[in-house]
């Protein structure tokens, strides 16, 4: 836990030393006519950027520690807040797309490890090579003009765009705005997964206890699900351990291409802006979630393989 | 599988979008406005979305961190407030100057403005009320000018505020500015402009607040005086307004104005092809070729505006007195030869046809499309002969390498520098059609690219073209509403960013006292005729010294459906003024 702590802080003074020197807040001022030279330098007071970055960062971790996040130096709400605002709607597409994808790793990575070299592994090699190989946006736009732009022209049913996604009264309208960014999701990290999976399989299915687990005679259903994809979960639990804090920060890409409303867009849009105290609450969010994920993952492991031991 | 369980979804057809009536409170009369005669307001809620009414949506590609733009800078802010908190006065599709909340805007003929220009007055339309039934008066405007001057309100600005002496307002209608000192660009205050929102706020919900820029109402202004209420604001997804019923030339004719929020031009296409939204103002000049190539289902609508493209280059002396910079500029741009070999030597005109599909146009003076701009200076045609003549005549030959080089300051000094500018589209294709341009008149040109927050970067921060740090440069500005606005930050010794003024924004580093004196003299007078006379010496001069190359006059790009119907608008009203008359096909 000590350990923990320590690499959050290091953590959270790498990324206020990068984010502030990434951008200038006032630098969208630069050329504003509106803004005397006065009021530019009682802006910078204001913010306390006036203040050497050292004291700039004890100050907001002194208050991150606490609970508050500030405010946001641009929309004046409290960063929090503003976070809360995102996160829901990051999570509701994250997980539904983990969801997708973890259940088509699994099944794709399985099909094409038992089925090593045969049609079906070739056709599902061959189609995660071309997933993982293309660009989100570009599956984003791709999706997007064939299920709502062709599809409105062909005069078929089309799916929308984006924004405007959530209305409490009507909950279909949020389940039509996720299918385009949750198929671009799924298409990218199935792809990648499931050829993860299928090596971890392929390599456990080669040891010598599965050997005897066939020599005992048991079935290679048996063998597979009771054996070897125990065995071959490991690995897969890391990278999923990992995922779970990712999600948090969203998809940046995928969001701002589909105008979702979530944490990835929050993040990019006020970075650009030099926005630093809305980034770094989103990078302490997300740097913290690793860290716990982090130690979650090493107790999970204990569960799938016994021979690991906390001690 | 997804996409399929998503068409059947699709196929179900959306549910209508209504945002809840707002419970409507019986309308109270103020006695004020009573005694004079007034109706009584039309309603003190938002108009509710009828079964069935009319609608339309736009998007824009960032939402307005705050509604009112006294604590924002960002022009979502001030395209918000055209459409929610009028002002006294706006710009029209033309660039004419017209009253909003006034019943005619002051000039000296009507009396409005005092023949030494010290005092202004407005006469506010009788009987305004705001959305929620309350009177407006003058006393708003006056609370108004009393929160900006606030110093427990932390606004962004307070330019043109602060030269306000006193306030009086003798009845509900009346204002009367007295300024302590002349300020002829008046017409920015209190006013929704292109580059500037002075809407008025409501002195019965704000008065004794302070801190008011944490105060929800800056945020998100429950009530409003302009043609509509935001009624609902999902952060990063949409808003979405209603009618206001007591606007002063009545209710809007849409029953709902919608915007999304869409980030990506790309995504926004696609909706306007699909019809998700009806318009989209934030296309680049980059995108004309690609919006164009949608008609007739997409009308694309090119605006060119007062914001121009130019190219400066670093004049700075070094030193640590007033007028002076940190660093030396490179030396060569202090011959004037130089300088117009350079801007003779980049066909400007050949970019604004391919890269911007001969939409705009090359401006000769920081004033395009205005009626402030000297129209008798013509930008110099591209002649790469007369460039290379000039640079010989300078004293710069070819290299071996075809470099031009020559003795500057004493020291053989190679025509090899550094372009600074940021890292979006357009320029980068025109600083590679520029590099190319001046390869072949013999000059190195190497274009650096880096993130807007970076580029403009202030002196204290380290930002290049603050610090010095940079041979030429280029990013768009603009001098509007008023011809002055900006005009001495940019130019003027006093302004040159140094270690003793590390706020200034000079960032051409040029000090020149015979043209502080010119533009001084533009502001030294309130009368129209007499600072365009003054305002056509200045252009002319920074024309004849080459300080800056004109590379094109900036236009605001729109894609937009046939069915939505907005009002004649311009670069200056923008597309969001009169937003009551819009309608749909």
């Amino acid at each position: 836990l000590v350990q923990a702590v320590f690499t959050l802080l290091i953590i959270t003074i790498v990324c206020f030393i990068l984010t502030r020197l990434s951008a200038d807040p006032l630098a969208q001022y630069a050329t504003n006519p509106n803004m005397s030279a006065a009021d530019r330098a009682a802006l910078r007071e204001r913010l306390g950027l006036n203040q050497p970055i050292p004291i700039q960062y004890l100050k907001w971790i002194g208050l991150a520690v606490q609970g508050d996040m500030g405010l946001s130096f641009f929309s004046k709400q409290p960063v929090l807040g503003m976070i809360g605002q995102r996160l829901p709607m990051t999570l509701v597409l994250m997980v539904t797309a983990e969801i997708f994808i973890l259940t088509f790793a699994l099944l794709l990575g399985i099909i094409s490890a038992v089925k090593q070299y045969s049609l079906l592994d070739n056709v599902i090699t061959s189609f995660s090579f071309i997933g993982f190989s293309m660009p989100i946006f570009f599956i984003a736009l791709g999706l997007m003009l064939i299920f709502a732009v062709k599809f409105k022209q062909l005069g078929w049913p089309f799916l929308p765009t984006g924004a405007d996604i959530w209305n409490p009264k009507d909950v279909s309208q949020l389940i039509r705005h996720m299918v385009l960014p949750v198929t671009a999701l799924v298409i990218i990290s199935t792809a990648n997964y499931s050829r993860f999976v299928r090596s971890s399989i392929l390599e456990v299915l080669g040891l010598d206890y599965i050997r005897t687990a066939h020599a005992k005679g048991l079935t290679k259903r048996a063998v597979l699900f009771k054996h070897a994809l125990r065995n071959a979960a490991l690995p897969f639990v890391t990278i999923v351990g990992l995922d779970i804090p990712a999600m948090l920060g969203g998809a940046l890409i995928t969001e701002s291409v589909f105008a979702w409303p979530g944490m990835g867009r929050l993040f990019w849009e006020y970075a650009q802006r030099g926005d630093f105290p809305v980034v770094n609450g989103v990078l302490l969010i997300t740097s913290s979630a690793v860290v716990i994920f982090t130690i979650i993952t090493d107790l999970v492991y204990t569960f799938v393989d016994p021979r690991i031991r906390l001690s | 599988m997804i996409v399929l369980a998503g068409m059947l979804l699709a196929a179900c057809g959306p549910a209508p979008t209504t945002v809840a009536p707002n419970t409507a409170v019986p309308p109270t009369v103020e006695p004020t406005q009573a005694a004079k005669g007034c109706d009584a307001p039309m309603g003190s809620a938002p108009i509710p979305f009828p079964s069935g009414g009319k609608t339309v949506t736009g998007a824009w590609s960032q939402e307005p961190d705050s509604i009112v733009p006294y604590y924002s800078q960002m022009s979502y802010a001030i395209w918000i407030t055209q459409l929610t908190l009028a002002g006294l006065g706006e710009w029209n599709e033309t660039g004419e100057f017209v009253a909003d909340l006034a019943t005619f805007p002051p000039t000296a003929a009507n009396g409005g403005v005092s023949a030494d220009g010290l005092t202004v007055t407005w006469h506010l339309r009788p009987c305004l009320y705001w959305s929620d039934g309350q009177p407006l008066t003058s006393d708003d405007v006056k609370f108004t000018w009393e929160s900006v001057m606030d110093p427990g309100n932390a606004v962004a600005s307070r330019v043109g505020y602060d030269k306000i002496a006193s306030f009086d307002t003798p009845d509900d209608t009346t204002v009367v500015l007295h300024f302590s000192e002349l300020y002829p660009p008046w017409q920015t205050l209190f006013t929704q402009g292109p580059n500037n929102s002075g809407g008025i706020l409501p002195r019965h919900i704000l008065n004794g607040k302070t801190a008011l820029e944490n105060d929800p109402f800056i945020h998100w202004p429950t009530i409003s005086s302009g043609p509509w209420v935001i009624t609902d604001w999902v952060p990063g997804d949409h808003m979405t307004l209603l009618p206001n019923p007591n606007f002063y030339s009545g209710r809007a004719k849409l029953d709902q104005v919608q915007i999304k929020f869409v980030p990506d031009p790309e995504t926004a296409l696609a909706a306007l092809q699909t019809g998700d939204i009806d318009w989209y103002p934030d296309f680049s000049e980059s995108d004309i070729a690609t919006v164009g190539a949608l008609e007739p289902t997409v009308h694309l609508m090119v605006k060119p505006g007062f914001d121009f493209e130019h190219y400066f280059f670093n004049l700075g002396v070094k030193g640590t007195g007033a007028g002076q910079s940190d660093i030396e500029g490179f030396c060569p741009f202090k011959d004037e030869n130089v300088r117009k070999a350079i801007t003779l030597g980049i066909n400007r005109q050949a970019f604004v046809d391919n890269l911007l599909d001969g939409k705009t146009t090359v401006p000769s003076t920081q004033w395009p499309n205005s009626s402030w701009t000297n129209s008798s200076l013509v930008p110099d045609p591209y002649d790469a002969e007369g460039a290379k003549a000039l640079l010989d005549a300078a004293g710069y030959t070819p290299g071996a390498d075809g470099i031009r080089h020559g003795m500057c300051g004493g020291v053989d000094t190679k025509l090899s520098f550094n372009f600074e500018t940021t890292t979006k589209q357009i320029r980068v294709d025109i600083a590679l059609a520029v590099q190319s341009d001046l390869a072949k008149i013999g000059i190195e040109f190497k274009p650096i690219h880096t993130p807007a927050g970076t580029f403009f970067a202030t002196y204290t921060d380290g930002g290049n073209m603050a610090t010095g740090k940079f041979d030429m440069a280029g990013y768009t500005t603009g001098f509007y509403p008023d011809p002055m606005s900006g005009v001495m930050d940019s130019f003027s010794c006093a302004t040159v960013p140094n270690a003793a003024n590390p706020s200034g924004v000079n960032n051409y580093h040029l000090c020149n006292p015979d043209l502080d004196v010119l533009l001084q003299a533009v502001n030294a007078t309130a009368d129209p005729a007499a600072r365009k006379v003054a305002l056509d010496a200045a252009q002319k001069y920074i024309f004849d010294h080459y300080y800056v190359v004109m590379a094109y006059a900036r236009a605001n790009v729109y894609g937009m459906v046939d069915r939505f119907v907005p009002a004649p608008f311009g670069f200056a009203s923008n597309l969001n003024w009169n937003s009551e008359v819009w309608d749909v096909k």
